[in-house]
């Protein structure tokens, strides 16, 4: 094997995949030992792998804790992954589908659905109308400066105020039970999540995961500019087409288990760059990095005050705004865009 | 909200010397008549025909005592908000030459509402106290702002200060959220605050906060001449004999009472601050002093017509006031980012 | 080898325009084959621009760019980036990326689903950056690079295309001389390797030294074309640039010299 090829990642991008994934692991097993009954971390895996002895914990595991923490770990990586695609298409390390309104919409679609306004679809499939439309709403507002500048994030951040403002009217409307029901809607949380809309994410994961594959070489040359990237034989076009589109899907589906989990899809791939090497686009890393950090901040929410339960989504904002801040207020030189 | 734009000659094409009476009039008119709209319209038995004979002196004494123990308070209310916030933002857009700088996109409000939000957890519930912690909140919030734009960089970039004002009310969002799941009797009282609406407020709130608007205004009387010299440039203020970090400081003080006090009437209301400056100057053009001239008929307006639209646009039940003014604010953001002028000002 | 040894580009009676603004109508263009061609003109011509319809970065409003004879934008990207190279002119690279990177990056074109980075590749790349002498710069990041580093790492990636045509966009505006004189040597080795290029080049005593081949341009025409030597003349100079000079011939290497340039005797537009 030769550790020049583009597509094969190098013993750096290696080790760092690999200590991510023993990070989700890791999570894994201790969000699924946590909770009123502790289980132990070994028996925990047996329990995972059918070899336990203890029926009440082959229960708890499999039956009520395990679709949790699963639908957590899907719904980090998709986020993580529509945000490390949407920045490498935008060539802005802001825009992220959280930060555009994407997400927003998506929960106002859901949420119109969930609180019974008489349309009867599925809440996935209503995110993902939200989230396609916000997108195109930034994209044609944004004009013809496309993805890039600010006009794209500022669009965006007015799309995400009249969704939020919409999700608010909604639930205004309805019957408090039903608002109840709705709240986790508003922040993002594992409550709400259906084990439906979790089957259609892990499809749609496992489906845009292939497709990533197949474009991975033509999003590595987008680190350039574009008259590099066609030269390098790029379709610019259809590489631009196929990363939106995967980019909206995945938070649509996410966002139709786990509601508006902010900054997952801004963090996560953050952290992907940094541990990774220069140069091509962290992908995996950005996916894995997302997986684990979902399911440490629902772990966090619910242990830290327990029986308290902290939504996940209000986990991630308080860890991650601050890091946020601090991008975007050091002084620094590099622009962002 | 239109009244603005129904001043006659196209004040677009007067470069020199704008005159500021025609849509002073027409913001006062459109002013007085949402006043009235604000008093004759609302859930209940009262309706507009039964209010303005109440108003007219020949009503029943129920629509009387409604328009005088819910509706004029409510009123009230409405227009200190939108007087309060609309200055704020004239302010800060001018201080921080960003057109978006506005109180609530930029985490001011916010810190004025999570500043509540804890006093309310520790069991503070009196008028005075909620201003003044209000105004202490907005107060962080504002100093923030400020010493964000003076980052090195930042300045120049409206949209990554818009950006971390956004983050910032996020998270302050999240710790509020969060105090809420913590004691579910606070929980309603601040959800009841937090919500941006000048429906069920006490006429005591509005008087806890008349005293700091005054000082406010004084002091918005005291700072615009140098505000204005500031346009041109800290150093050329300098040169004017200005003293460019005592107007900094000025300025952030009165934000933070108008953005404390409009938060403790109304809770945090996003995007009045942005729509009522960025009216006001496509009349005034960009000199602040005429802009805040404006501002004054515009920002109650606003306000009072986003109120009314409340009552209406859901009835009988009513959306919050907070909605409304997002729904009619995040166009006029796309607006200002779509005609391109962003960095300027 | 996968790829051909020459290949010809032409444009033929192309039309090129920025939405409804038309930078340049009816040019027609064939670039001499292993010769440097230079594209010169005054500022806002249509020169980068005909060199982005050459490269197919802009399509061409009417008429067509012909790359062996068949129309570059029918041709599959992949096919077309075996054939032609570019160097655009301002070029940003991800922060930390090694010039070994950047220069792998050059056989994308060559790689497949099938293909991953093989031993051509690795041959390749070896012998791009000889070309460009930059072999002892692979592991550097970009960024902490001179400009001429830099740019020689950029025309590095270029060469590992393997192509039989480049197309360079003013290689040399942000360089010191030294750096220059650099990269242009590096042009004219790379042209004695049998390459087909063409540059926009700003100074024209340069392109009189390092071309063979000479475009001259102005709003949008095409209004001179030959060597250096044949059609550079006081009267070109006055017309392209409206400034008076006169005319020496360099004794080391015979190429036409400006000198005493100057803006009076012009004439009236």
């Amino acid at each position: 094997m030769h550790r020049h090829a583009l597509t094969m990642p190098d013993s750096r991008t290696l080790v760092a995949n690999a200590v991510l994934l023993l990070l989700v692991a890791a999570a894994v097993i201790i969000s699924l030992s946590m909770g009123t009954v502790q289980i132990a971390p070994a028996e925990v895996i047996r329990a995972l792998i059918g070899t336990t002895e203890d029926p009440t914990a082959a229960f708890v595991i499999n039956e009520l804790r395990l679709s949790r923490v699963v639908a957590g770990m899907l719904s980090g990586a998709a986020l993580a992954l529509a945000g490390c695609l949407m920045q490498t298409l935008a060539r802005n390390r802001l825009a992220t589908p959280g930060i555009i309104g994407i997400d927003n919409a998506a929960t106002a679609f859901a949420v119109a659905s969930v609180v019974g306004t008489g349309i009867a679809i599925a809440p996935s499939a209503m995110a993902l109308v939200g989230a396609a439309t916000a997108t195109a709403l930034a994209f044609g507002l944004a004009g013809a400066n496309g993805t890039r500048g600010y006009r794209f994030i500022v669009a965006g951040l007015g799309i995400g105020a009249i969704a939020g403002a919409v999700t608010q009217v909604m639930l205004s409307q309805v019957a408090i039970d039903d608002a109840n029901a709705a709240y986790p809607w508003t922040v993002g949380s594992l409550n709400a999540r259906s084990g439906a809309s979790v089957q259609v994410l892990a499809l749609g994961l496992a489906a845009s995961c292939l497709v990533t594959v197949a474009i991975v070489r033509a999003l590595n040359t987008l680190q350039f500019s574009d008259p590099v990237a066609i030269a390098l034989g790029t379709r610019l076009r259809r590489t631009r087409v196929v990363g939106l589109g995967l980019s909206v899907l995945l938070t649509g589906l996410a966002v139709s288990v786990c509601g508006p989990v902010g900054l997952v899809a801004l963090l996560a791939p953050e952290l992907a760059r940094t541990v990774c090497r220069p140069g091509r686009i962290p992908l995996t890393a950005a996916a894995l990095a997302g997986a684990a950090f979902m399911v440490i901040a629902d772990l966090l929410g619910r242990t830290l005050f327990s029986p308290l339960e902290i939504p996940v989504g209000i986990i991630t904002a308080i860890v991650g705004s601050p890091y946020l801040l601090w991008i975007l207020l050091r002084p620094s030189t590099r622009s962002l865009t | 909200m239109n009244a603005p734009l129904t001043a006659p000659a196209n004040p677009r094409n007067v470069v020199a010397s704008r005159s500021l009476f025609l849509p002073l009039v027409a913001a006062g008119l459109f002013l007085l008549l949402v006043i009235i709209g604000s008093l004759i319209y609302g859930a209940g038995p009262v309706t507009p025909r039964k209010a303005l004979a109440a108003l007219a002196g020949t009503g029943s004494d129920e629509a009387w005592f409604v328009i005088r123990e819910l509706r004029l308070p409510r009123t009230l209310i409405g227009l200190a908000t939108g007087l309060a916030l609309g200055i704020a933002g004239a302010l800060l857009q001018a201080m921080t030459r960003n057109p978006l700088a506005e109180p609530g996109l930029l985490g001011v409000s916010a810190g004025a509402g999570f500043a509540v939000a804890v006093a309310i957890l520790f069991g503070a519930s009196t008028a005075t106290l909620t201003t003044l912690i209000a105004q202490v909140g907005a107060l962080a919030g504002c100093s923030l702002v400020i010493a964000a734009t003076r980052v090195q960089g930042l300045g120049n970039d409206p949209v990554r200060l818009v950006l971390a004002g956004a983050t910032l009310s996020g998270l302050l969002l999240a710790l509020t959220s969060m105090l809420m799941l913590m004691d579910q009797r606070a929980a309603d009282e601040i959800r009841f605050w937090i919500t941006g609406s000048v429906a069920g407020k006490s006429l005591a709130t509005f008087q806890a906060t008349l005293p700091s608007l005054i000082i406010a205004l004084t002091l918005v009387v005291v700072v615009a001449r140098p505000l204005a010299a500031m346009a041109l440039g800290e150093r050329a203020a300098v040169g004017l004999g200005h003293h460019p970090g005592r107007i900094r400081f000025l300025i952030t003080v009165t934000v933070a009472l108008l953005v404390g006090a409009a938060t403790a009437l109304a809770g945090p209301l996003i995007f009045v601050g942005l729509v009522v400056p960025f009216i006001a100057r496509a009349f005034s053009g960009p000199d602040i002093r005429k802009t805040l001239w404006l501002c004054l008929p515009i920002g109650p307006a606003v306000v009072l017509a986003a109120d009314v639209a409340s009552r209406l646009m859901a009835a009988p039940a009513e959306m919050p006031l907070g909605v409304v003014t997002a729904l009619i604010g995040a166009p006029v953001l796309l607006a200002i980012v779509r005609a391109g002028r962003m960095p300027s000002l | 080898m996968s790829h051909s040894n020459t290949a010809t580009l032409a444009a033929d009676r192309i039309t090129l325009a920025h939405r409804r603004f038309t930078v340049a109508e009816n040019l027609s263009l064939t670039l001499p084959s292993a010769r440097v061609t230079a594209i010169v003109g005054p500022n806002g011509c249509g020169k980068s621009t005909l060199l982005n319809g050459l490269a197919r970065i802009h399509a061409p409003a009417a008429g067509a760019v012909l790359l062996d004879g068949k129309d570059i934008h029918r041709l599959p990207s992949k096919d077309v980036a075996r054939k032609l190279a570019l160097l655009p002119q301002e070029n940003t690279a991800p922060e930390g990326l090694t010039v070994g990177d950047l220069v792998r990056f050059g056989r994308q074109p060559h790689q497949g689903w099938m293909k991953q980075w093989s031993q051509e590749d690795q041959q390749a790349f070896d012998r791009a950056v000889q070309a460009a002498d930059v072999k002892g710069l692979v592991n550097r990041a970009l960024d902490t690079l001179s400009g001429g580093q830099r740019q020689r790492a950029w025309i590095a990636m270029a060469v590992a295309q393997q192509t039989p045509l480049l197309l360079l966009d003013e290689p040399t505006s942000a360089l010191d001389l030294g750096h220059q004189i650099e990269v242009f040597e590096l042009i004219r080795n790379l042209r004695e390797q049998g390459k087909t290029i063409a540059m926009v080049v700003h100074d024209l005593a340069s392109a009189c030294r390092y071309a063979d081949h000479m475009v001259a341009m102005k709003d949008g025409k095409i209004i001179e074309e030959g060597s250096p030597a044949e059609i550079v003349s006081p009267e070109l100079v006055q017309e392209l640039y409206g400034v008076s000079c006169e005319l020496l011939h360099d004794p080391a290497t015979g190429s036409p010299l400006l000198v005493n340039v100057r803006r009076n005797n012009r004439q009236p537009a």
